[in-house]
């Protein structure tokens, strides 16, 4: 086991009130003055993974089965999987402190490293979302949780929105790992007006543990 | 200020909020809710800028921008519309193009000879003789333009973007856009609305007239606004303006923010399932004699200003108008107390008899089928001669105010942005929209409903068009709707254009100053098209985009060219529809790069940061740009570079190896495990668009590396060329996953092995040999034995979290040997000495394999249909007058060609693509492209500097690589 210190992309500009370490990585857990939201969690910490299969339809990692049709999600066991394409889907960690590695099997690769991995939830979520993207997140046609694949401040990524909720809205994603610092800084400038804070992981935690 | 109105419920100004400003460096004062041009109407201004070619005072006419009359400097900005900007406290105004003060304006003098500047007069006149255009082309570009801004000029303020999306996006606030928003809203859509003003209501905001239930306009619409803002399915857009529309129902626009607003304007771009356009109408100019003199305005102008403002207009005034809301606007503005002379009406049937018999009632002169003929007085108007249009009896009137306006102009223009044709209808005398856009619709007084009751219906049946578009269940509700629309009355439009006998001083555009003599004299030149006639004569090319010639340009044309009105259709609307700030389209403009995962401490140890493609990367450590240290200490002892940009792939499955072999040169079926293959891609052209190397993990399962540029590509790449196969196999891009490390320099190894428990000696790990161990304290390492620098070197790639764990580690084992890191640059001259190319820097777009002499990297038994470019490798392999890469020493050690430089001799023979001065060798050296016919070794160069005069750097082709030439120090 590594004692060296797991560094996430993302900093986060806050106090932390409360941190634990964690397979090396310091997890925030709460910042000093979180505020009421919208906040915005890095997740870097947690795992992703990048499922590719010929025949993924019949896959269920995790056990949970992999969606039907690309852009939905299913949760299940800890985790969601997102169904991206024909042959592809990915994986995040939403629950619990750990997931536990797949069998060491061809389709599975650890992508954690490859991607950060943020959370912005609460109030005006969208309102935020909505300066970052022209992506829509709020179309009728659509019930989450759903997976959109398109430029967040210009960048590809794989966007998820868990929940449609003005007061409770939620939205994860990913996008290269490299982004990270200049994407927080977008997303902070953007939600300034809307008072978006930095939370830490308990935020998250309770808000998954309330929506779902 | 003047006493203002007050009590009034229309208004929207607190007149318990002052609002000091200056305006020419004097304090005014405004209220709250005053635009500035209000506010400095108000405070005696009647001047507020001169015209663009004449020099004639301009002063207030209409309140929605429809010309640049009031274009002003505010706050060292110029050009801003001042009667849509809200007053600011502090604001600093002055007005534009003048020279002197606006009412003495030096140049005032040029209005007196527009007999010798016809209609395209640069065109015709300034060409003979030839010699002299480009001197009269200097003095106009220098009399050109309105308004002055230095280069160095920042903008200030926050100018953001917002990108909403909604189901239903309505373009207007008035009364038929707020019913066809609650309209689409009850099917539980999302809808948007777009206000240009400051608030809602339109054309009911300012009026008291009574509707068919009693309650006056104003209370209508305040009503109907306030059911828009409890509905929460409805977002409104406040003082927001249209940009434009485009395919697919986008919508684009700007919106300026006020007070409690983060941002001073905003860009939006909105995309919706349906669109409802209720942008109504403005006034169309009455063309007449000095129609632009301060003190002539149009009546919604004349009327807002003292309903919603408290501001009379004027103390003694005429109207003379072509429609029922100027008769209402002479009306209510006396009853408000403003002295009214005399009305004169163009139409003789048509119009509202209650409203005649009312003004008759209060000692008004209404005059039936008369017209203004002429405004009178040198900078702002005194007196007014009104005309009969049959019969030519006259009237003078003495006043300082004269409403004038000849009709309604539906503000159609997004919807033939969009790809509605305009048509001519007779009753309304509008160009009503023909052919709708799918998806998109049209409402409210554009269409030439003149009562409320029409204007309402005519916009619930859109609102409900549009849930139809989104999928709502409304037949039911719509037939009812248009059944609404049917029954309500209809309005008769006037068509009047021009009074008797007005031309030469009668503008048609006010921004352009081009007058009907102009447009007449482009017709008899042949212009008699509206696309090149508008260009020739300068007709709605300026700011206002065409906002007052609007349609009284093509009923001039129509005119000329002896048609019904109509004849000639108006031309189409482009965007931007009103004039935005290129601050507000750049918006907020992150600078989106990515950052290695030792990008701070790289940056903290001195690395001068540059960006190089997507990512900012440590391009020095010192100063010394020519990195003599950097690279000293890695020929010599050992360095460290961050290289994570690197691309990386994990490439798996049965077909995996089938894909290697299609996308790359080289034989991939002898990628060895615990080894690295070298190989390159070619493209179907045969020239090189990536290297880098593979090594094989497990069965059917690579990792493999890209240069960092075609990173961002190459899934697609591989996915590409392998399309039509149906091959089992899959692709991960690792890139971000792995920071990469280079240690390099002969204690390369001495300093890795302190990091690490595996044997890295020459047997353990050779050149090109790859081992998967860990370092440290256990982080995984994926380690590379390549020396691009043509040193004994290793590519760590460790995960990314880890990685400046890794390169702490190894700064401490090398700290007794004075290991330092070296940046990009260092790498650059070291690659070079050893003559190892970077793919778009010794290659281009045609340079293939061959050309760089890496022809030793195409597995030729491969049969060529199955490898990307293999065809056109043959093809090109003995082709003569090509550009080889070579070798150049130049003859003089201190001479180092500039990147780039052409190589000559009586024409360009080829360029250099990287030269720099070698410590190593003390002596300069490059690469670069010659024609093959030079490539030769010994054959003597000259290549061209810039900045050298006739002096050539004398150069001579040598062999590379130029450091090192059997690789021995890489391989020990």
């Amino acid at each position: 086991m590594t004692t060296h210190r797991s560094l996430s992309p993302a900093t986060l500009s806050a106090t932390p009130a409360r941190t634990e370490q964690r397979d090396g990585w310091e997890v925030v857990l709460e910042f000093e003055n979180q505020g009421g939201g919208p906040h915005l969690i890095d997740l870097s910490h947690r795992a992703r993974w990048d499922v590719q299969d010929g025949n993924i339809s019949e896959m269920a990692p995790w056990g949970v089965p992999v969606p039907a049709t690309p852009g939905q999600c299913a949760m299940g066991n800890g985790v969601i999987i997102n169904r991206m394409n024909r042959t592809q889907a990915s994986v995040w960690h939403l629950e619990g402190e750990r997931l536990e590695a797949p069998p060491d099997d061809p389709p599975y690769t650890n992508v954690t490293e490859a991607t950060v991995f943020l959370a912005l939830l609460g109030r005006d979520v969208f309102s935020i979302a909505e300066k970052l993207t022209a992506l829509g997140f709020l179309g009728s046609t659509q019930s989450p949780p759903f997976l959109v694949q398109g430029p967040l401040l210009h960048v590809p990524s794989q966007i998820v929105c868990l929940s449609h909720e003005a007061e409770r809205g939620g939205l994860l994603f990913t996008c290269s790992r490299g982004y990270g610092a200049t994407m927080v800084e977008g997303i902070v400038q953007a939600g300034s007006e809307f008072g978006l804070r930095p939370a830490g992981e308990d935020r998250y935690a309770d808000w998954i543990r309330e929506r779902f | 200020m003047n006493g203002r109105l007050t009590g009034l419920p229309t208004l929207r100004v607190d007149p318990h909020q002052a609002i000091a400003f200056l305006y020419r460096g004097r304090e005014f004062h405004g209220q709250s809710g005053d635009t500035v041009a209000v506010a400095l109407f108000d405070n005696g201004v009647r001047v507020f800028s001169r015209s663009v070619k004449y020099h004639r005072p301009r002063g207030l006419y209409s309140l929605d921008g429809e010309s640049s009359n009031c274009a002003m400097e505010i706050d060292g900005v110029p050009n801003v519309q001042t009667e849509k900007t809200l007053l600011q406290s502090g604001m600093s105004v002055l007005p534009q193009n003048v020279v002197g003060s606006p009412e003495t304006d030096l140049l005032g003098f040029i209005a007196h000879l527009d007999w010798a500047m016809p209609a395209g007069f640069y065109y015709q006149t300034l060409h003979r003789p030839a010699w002299f255009w480009p001197i009269a082309m200097r003095r106009i570009q220098q009399l050109a333009g309105v308004g002055r801004i230095e280069p160095s000029f920042r903008m200030k303020g926050v100018f953001d973007e917002v990108y909403p999306t909604t189901d239903v996006c309505v373009i207007g606030g008035g009364p038929a856009g707020m019913c066809a928003a609650l309209a689409a809203a009850a099917y539980d859509l999302r809808v948007i609305l777009l206000e240009a003003r400051p608030h809602l209501g339109g054309m009911y905001d300012h009026r008291v007239v009574l509707d068919a239930e009693g309650r006056t306009l104003h209370d209508r619409g305040m009503e109907l606004a306030s059911r828009v803002e409890a509905t929460p399915r409805i977002r409104v857009l406040r003082h927001t303006s249209l940009i434009g529309i485009y395919n697919n129902n986008l919508v684009t626009g700007f919106q300026a923010g006020d007070a409690d607003d983060a941002f001073d304007e905003r860009y939006v771009e909105l995309r919706a399932r349906s669109v409802v356009v209720a942008t109504g109408c403005i006034e169309r100019p009455l063309l007449f004699e000095n129609n632009e003199r301060p003190g002539v305005m149009q009546a919604g102008c004349a009327h807002r200003m003292a309903r919603t403002y408290g501001v009379l207009p004027g103390s003694r005034s005429v109207f003379s108008v072509g429609h029922d809301l100027g008769l209402e606007a002479a009306l209510d503005l006396a009853e408000l107390g403003l002295p009214v002379l005399a009305v004169a009406d163009s139409r003789d049937q048509g119009r509202d008899e209650a409203l005649v018999e009312a003004l008759q009632a209060k000692g008004i002169s209404y005059l039936s089928g008369w017209v203004a003929e002429k405004a009178h007085g040198r900078r702002e108007l005194t007196r007014v001669t009104l005309t009969a249009i049959h019969g030519g009896a006259r009237r003078d009137f003495s006043c300082d105010l004269l409403v004038a306006s000849a009709g309604l102009t539906p503000l159609t223009a997004p919807l033939t942005m969009a790809g509605a044709k305009p048509a001519f209808d007779s009753h309304t005398g509008f160009f009503l929209p023909n052919g709708m856009p799918d998806k998109m619709h049209a409402a409210g007084s554009m269409l030439g409903h003149g009562y409320p009751e029409a204007i309402e219906a005519s916009g619930r049946y859109a609102g409900l068009e549009a849930a139809a578009d989104c999928g709502g269940a409304v037949e039911s509700a719509l037939e009812e709707a248009r059944n609404a629309v049917k029954a309500a009355p209809g309005t008769a439009g006037s068509m009047i254009v021009r009074a008797p006998r007005s031309g030469r001083k009668a503008f048609v555009c006010f921004d352009e100053d081009t007058t009907v003599k102009n447009v007449k004299q482009a017709f008899d030149i042949g212009f008699d098209v509206p696309e090149l006639s508008k260009r020739f004569a300068a007709v709605g090319t300026g700011p206002s985009q065409g906002g007052v010639p609007a349609h009284n340009f093509p009923f001039l044309l129509s005119e000329y060219r002896a048609e019904p009105l109509g004849g000639v259709v108006p031309t189409t609307a482009r965007a931007p529809m009103v004039p935005a700030s290129i601050a507000t389209f750049a918006g907020t403009n992150h600078d989106m790069h990515k950052r290695t995962p030792l990008h701070d401490s790289q940056s903290q140890a001195g690395g001068i940061m540059r960006r190089i493609g997507v990512w900012k990367r440590a391009r020095y450590f010192s100063p010394d740009l020519l990195c003599r240290e950097e690279i000293e200490n890695v020929r010599k002892n050992v360095g460290l570079i961050d290289i994570s940009t690197l691309g990386k792939f994990r490439i798996f499955g049965p077909d995996a190896e089938k894909a290697l072999q299609r996308v790359y040169a080289g034989n991939m079926a002898k990628v060895p495990t615990r080894k690295l293959k070298y190989s390159a891609m070619c493209n179907d052209d045969g020239c090189l668009v990536d290297d880098g190397v593979v090594t094989k993990r497990a069965e059917c399962d690579y990792y493999l590396t890209t240069s960092t540029g075609r990173a961002g590509v190459t899934v697609e790449w591989i996915r590409y060329h392998t399309r039509y196969d149906n091959w089992d196999f899959h692709i991960v891009n690792l890139t971000d996953a792995f920071g990469v490390i280079n240690v390099a320099g002969p204690n390369a190894r001495r300093v890795l092995q302190k990091v690490t428990d595996c044997d890295v000696s020459n047997e353990a790990l050779p050149f090109m040999g790859y081992q998967e161990s860990a370092i440290g304290d256990g982080i995984p390492a994926r380690v590379c034995r390549i020396g691009f620098v043509g040193e004994l070197g290793y590519e760590l790639h460790v995960p990314s979290s880890l990685t400046q764990a890794a390169w702490d580690l190894l700064m401490e084992a090398g700290r007794e040997c004075g290991i330092r890191p070296f940046g990009v640059e260092a790498q650059s001259c070291m690659r070079l000495e050893k003559g190892h190319v970077i793919v778009g820097t010794e290659s281009e777009i045609r340079t293939t394999l061959l050309d760089l002499g890496m022809g030793f990297l195409w597995y030729r038994q491969k049969p060529a249909a199955k490898t990307v470019g293999a065809t056109a490798l043959r093809q090109t392999a003995d082709q003569l007058g090509r550009l080889k890469l070579v070798g150049i020493e130049t003859h003089d050690p201190k001479q180092t060609p500039k990147d780039g430089s052409v190589v000559v001799d009586t024409e360009v023979r080829g360029h250099v693509c990287t030269a720099r001065f070698s410590f190593t060798l003390s002596k300069s050296i490059g690469l670069a492209m010659v024609e093959d016919e030079l490539a030769a070794e010994g054959t003597e160069l000259e290549i061209y500097q810039d900045d050298w005069g006739k002096e050539r750097i004398k150069a001579r082709v040598v062999k590379v690589p130029f450091y090192d030439p059997d690789g021995e120090r890489m391989k020990t």
